[in-house]
């Protein structure tokens, strides 16, 4: 490996070192220093979890190549704080709770700290430019620019640093407090420790060797090349598996890599682990592969077709179909006097949180398998490993590594098996990162679906009769589409009581990329339906949106959709107290927004125009208002 | 203000499950009363930012009379702490706040035995708040710390504690469908305002109002994030956010194809907390994670509509949608006229 020399300053110390020449800065602070305060969020400048100053500029090192940053001074959040003693705005992020996950916020942090020292008296819309070029995907940043804001106001003296401090011990109670969160300091100040920022001695680095095609069998696979680079210490394919080679959330139907077949681009086939993240490149770089193309689908309502087969063993494509009836349509339907039939999709969409996957696992001295990784559900990953690694549970050990966002992308183990089989091989410590690339291209997404929906009502706004269905592309394997289609199911015909439902949920396999748990897991889809042919309705029978909800909405004691008794039904309070919160003002939805007179309230924010602040808003603050 | 915005608000209702769907579901705990007034909870908690380490510690300062700093969380390990299960199904602060509680409980009885006998007073007269112990109507009171340290020299006890929580969810009838998912539902409303450029088909989510049930509030600014950012996450989806492939291959591959919201993109939220506490749970809490996101997508579809009167019915509402749809009614209502 090439090396180079560097003389430069890191938070106040001087360092002259040795380094690997096509390290970008941030693998030096990183790898070489131990300063994992920066993360690498997507290695391509655009997410901002990688920010530092140098010079005092705030830079993406992740953009930087390291030989740039010598002669240069370098800050880190190392140099902003420690836990027991917070900058004033790390304090203003601990006080305000803009830190959730956390990955994002040491980048927040240097962000914020270069607004403020770029102008001190930034306003909300300056700040909100500034930080233009770090993404959160918790917060939703309502809580970062409080904090931002709080700290500007100490720094200027316009408020008492004690504002800092404040809050206010609850007397009787710690139910209902505003109790700062805990892990707070660990996450402002970049000290927490995410996977990716762990090392252990004689660690092994791994890469994995994915496949090109959709839909392909495997004619053969030739590891001879890749095994003879220098550094590789073991390679593995499904060939590993000592037990029962597949996992999954609801159905176990995947190989932990890819056994004869595979099913969808970013497939992973094998993975190498090796004493350099370098070697282990090159290694996957050198596995030759001969595919043979099989038909491939990519078209939910091809699939139902079952012509071509993802799974032949399962002789259909369907994952699952789940099914709700209650009262009888066509009675229903005949009851209405307006019966409204449209149709409605949502796209596939990425999880995106920051941390992109990453694990560490370990053989232990007592010959326990341990893998340290940010899952959501550990309890049911270490009983899927204990079957493919064929170990009793008490040999298999998880330990959670803080989850850097997760929103249902996390509970997939689809890497873990992959660390255990090159631990167990070597009996050295494995570490994985994906690159955000690898991480978008191989991990379940939210399922894309199109739902046909059939809606009868009377002239009062009753609802008659209520007909779903909807198909979901559950891409190569189940992952969590059989409990995607049963919440859809359940919930979809929305919190209102309807006497005549038919509804039909189905997922189904293709050859994309696998859809999996997302935040509001199948529930979003189908009552955005819902709620869209509900204002549909309203429109129609001339009456406000609000009031067709009221008139239809589920009490204490009516029977749910799947016949279940509510105890307790707060939809009607809900309804009410959203009306008056948002000041709305009643009306039918018909495009009446030109004349609506509830607009342009004190709760909006200032309407965006790029670079409005350069120049001098022209209508940014004062033409709408 | 510019001709081609037009502004327009719109609202959706929501509802969602608590826990496991179908399914029993459960959770574990343990709790030791320690040294120094403090304790110790172990668990098989995932914190994934929601702030459920947080959550957890109000529980336990509030059941074992102890200050909430002074609780230690321990990590999950499968290893080396109870089974809780997932992260995920909105269940955290439903099944592991509710298992803590019942473990609290478990360990502070054990102290209490101990420390009724050291004053000679009935159990029930006895109750701890915030690091102070005391028995109701007498003048008996002391910290914490010293009653641990009663408890454990003096009687040879160590307050530890276990508790479970179950959520008695039952599977749905396969034909149809009938059953009873979960033990406790919330319900949600939120109200969008826009502005559609009908120049460029862009649209800017202004504000959002969102109202949510969430049985027992235990951390409100923690509920109000975990709703902004749902919010924001469903604004995503919403207008910009689009996994694409073409023939299996994924042309968004990266951040610059895959349009995330970022500072500038996002509405100001105004939150308001509806407590209908669950009735059937030691907390009555239920919970937001999911919930949050449920009724933005439509709210805004529904503002969109009222702003300049087209339905985007395929998510998602992107300026080239907008555009087309605008120019569909356009087309329409000519041909109408000229008819």
């Amino acid at each position: 490996m090439h090396k180079l020399t560097i003389n430069l300053e890191v938070n106040g110390r001087k360092i002259n070192k040795e380094v690997n020449s096509h390290y970008r800065l941030l693998d030096f602070l990183r790898e070489d220093l131990d300063l994992t305060g920066s993360k690498e969020g997507c290695g391509a400048g655009e997410c901002g979890t990688c920010s530092v100053f140098v010079d005092g500029k705030l830079v993406k090192s992740c953009l930087m190549p390291v030989a740039k940053a010598s002669g240069k001074k370098i800050e880190t959040v190392e140099h902003q704080g420690t836990p027991d003693n917070l900058s004033t705005l790390q304090k203003a992020f601990f006080l305000t709770g803009a830190s959730q996950c956390g990955f994002c916020i040491p980048g927040m942090v240097m962000a914020a700290t270069s607004t403020l020292r770029n102008n001190p008296k930034a306003d909300i819309e300056e700040i909100k430019e500034e930080m233009g070029g770090n993404i959160c995907r918790c917060t939703g940043y309502q809580k970062i620019f409080d904090a931002v804001e709080l700290a500007r106001d100490v720094i200027s003296g316009k408020l008492d640093p004690k504002a800092l401090e404040e809050y206010s011990k609850p007397e009787a109670s710690y139910l209902g407090a505003n109790v700062k969160r805990i892990d707070a300091p660990g996450k402002v100040t970049g000290r927490l420790k995410y996977a990716a920022d762990m090392k252990m001695p004689n660690m092994l680095h791994m890469q994995v060797f994915r496949s090109s095609r959709p839909h392909a069998k495997i004619k053969k696979l030739d590891l001879s090349k890749a095994k003879a680079v220098s550094g590789v210490e073991a390679i593995v394919t499904c060939d590993d598996v000592p037990g029962i080679d597949n996992f999954g959330v609801f159905i176990e139907d995947q190989p932990v890599l890819a056994k004869e077949r595979v099913r969808y681009v970013g497939e992973a086939i094998a993975a190498v682990a090796a004493d350099t993240l370098e070697a282990a490149k090159e290694a996957v770089s050198k596995i030759e592969i001969e595919y043979e193309d099989l038909p491939a689908l990519y078209d939910p309502e091809e699939a139902l077709k079952d012509e071509i087969l993802i799974h032949e063993h399962y002789k259909t494509n369907l994952v699952k179909h789940i099914p709700i009836r209650k009262g009888n349509v066509e009675e229903g339907f005949a009851k209405a006097d307006l019966i409204v039939e449209e149709k409605f999709a949502t796209q596939p969409v990425e999880h995106a949180y920051l941390e992109p996957m990453a694990g560490l696992s370990y053989v232990d001295s007592d010959g326990t398998l341990v893998i340290v990784s940010p899952s959501q559900n550990i309890t049911h990953h270490r009983h899927m490993m204990s079957k493919i690694m064929d170990l009793p549970i008490n040999k298999v050990r998880f330990i959670m590594s803080p989850v850097g966002g997760g929103f249902g992308g996390k509970e997939d183990m689809i890497y873990q098996g992959m660390l255990a089989l090159c631990a167990m091989k070597t009996r050295l410590p494995v570490r994985y990162v994906m690159t955000r690339e690898e991480d978008i291209t191989s991990t379940a997404k939210r399922h894309p679906s199109r739902t046909n929906y059939k809606i009868g009502i009377t002239k009062d706004g009753k609802i008659t009769a209520v007909q779903i269905k909807m198909l979901a592309d559950g891409g190569a394997y189940g992952c969590s589409t059989e409990g995607v289609m049963r919440k859809a199911a359940i919930l979809g015909a929305g919190p209102y009581k309807i006497d005549n439902l038919q509804m039909d949920t189905f997922g189904v396999y293709t050859n994309n990329t696998p859809s999996g748990a997302f935040r509001s897991f199948g529930a979003l889809q189908t009552e955005f339906a819902t709620e869209s042919i509900l204002d549909i309705c309203a429109e129609k029978l001339n009456m406000d949106p609000f009031e067709l909800r009221r008139k239809n909405m589920f009490v204490a004691g009516d029977l749910t959709h799947t016949k279940q008794e509510l105890n307790s039904a707060s939809i009607g309070t809900v309804l009410n107290e959203l009306e008056s919160l948002a000041s709305w003002e009643k009306g039918t939805p018909n495009s009446r927004g030109a004349s609506r007179k509830d607009l342009n309230g004190k709760d909006n924010r200032d309407s965006c125009f790029l670079g409005a602040r350069l120049n001098e808003k022209p209508e940014a603050s004062g033409g709408v208002k | 203000m510019s001709l081609t915005k037009k502004r327009g608000r719109g609202m959706a209702a929501s509802w969602y499950g608590i826990s496991r769907t179908a399914a029993m579901d459960q959770a574990g705990a343990w709790a030791e009363i320690d040294d120094g007034g403090t304790a110790k909870v172990v668990t098989g908690v995932t914190e994934i930012g929601e702030g459920i380490l947080t959550v957890l510690a109000q529980v336990a300062a509030e059941e074992l009379g102890v200050k909430p700093e002074l609780v230690h969380i321990g990590d999950n390990d499968t290893s080396r702490s109870p089974e809780a299960a997932h992260a995920g199904a909105t269940r955290q602060t439903y099944m592991i706040g509710n298992a803590v509680a019942m473990a609290c409980r478990d360990s502070k009885d054990k102290l209490f035995n101990e420390i009724a006998k050291e004053w000679n007073v009935e159990k029930e007269t006895l109750q701890a708040h915030d690091g102070e112990i005391w028995a109701n109507g007498t003048n008996y009171k002391m910290p914490m710390s010293e009653a641990i340290h009663i408890c454990k020299k003096k009687y040879g006890v160590i307050p530890v504690g276990s508790g479970n929580y179950t959520s008695h969810n039952t599977p749905l009838d396969p034909v149809d469908g009938s059953g009873s998912p979960w033990q406790a539902y919330v319900f949600g409303g939120q109200v969008a305002e826009v502005e559609v450029d009908t120049a460029t088909g862009e649209v800017q989510i202004l504000g959002i109002w969102a109202c949510h049930d969430v049985g027992k509030a235990i951390n409100p600014k923690g509920i109000e994030g975990q709703i902004e950012g749902g919010v924001v996450q469903a604004v995503g989806q919403a207008l910009m956010e689009d996994y694409q492939q073409v023939e299996g291959h994924t042309t968004t591959g990266s951040f610059a194809k895959y349009i995330l919201p970022t500072s500038l993109d996002v509405p100001k939220v105004t939150t308001k907390i509806v407590e209908d506490l669950d009735p059937l749970s030691p907390l009555g809490a239920k919970g937001i994670g999911e919930p949050a996101m449920v009724p933005t997508c439509p709210a805004i579809m529904n503002a969109i509509y009222d702003a300049v009167g087209v339905r985007i019915q395929s998510l998602p509402a992107t300026p080239e949608k907008i555009l087309r749809a605008l120019d569909e009614k356009k087309r329409k209502s000519n041909g109408m006229a000229i008819n």
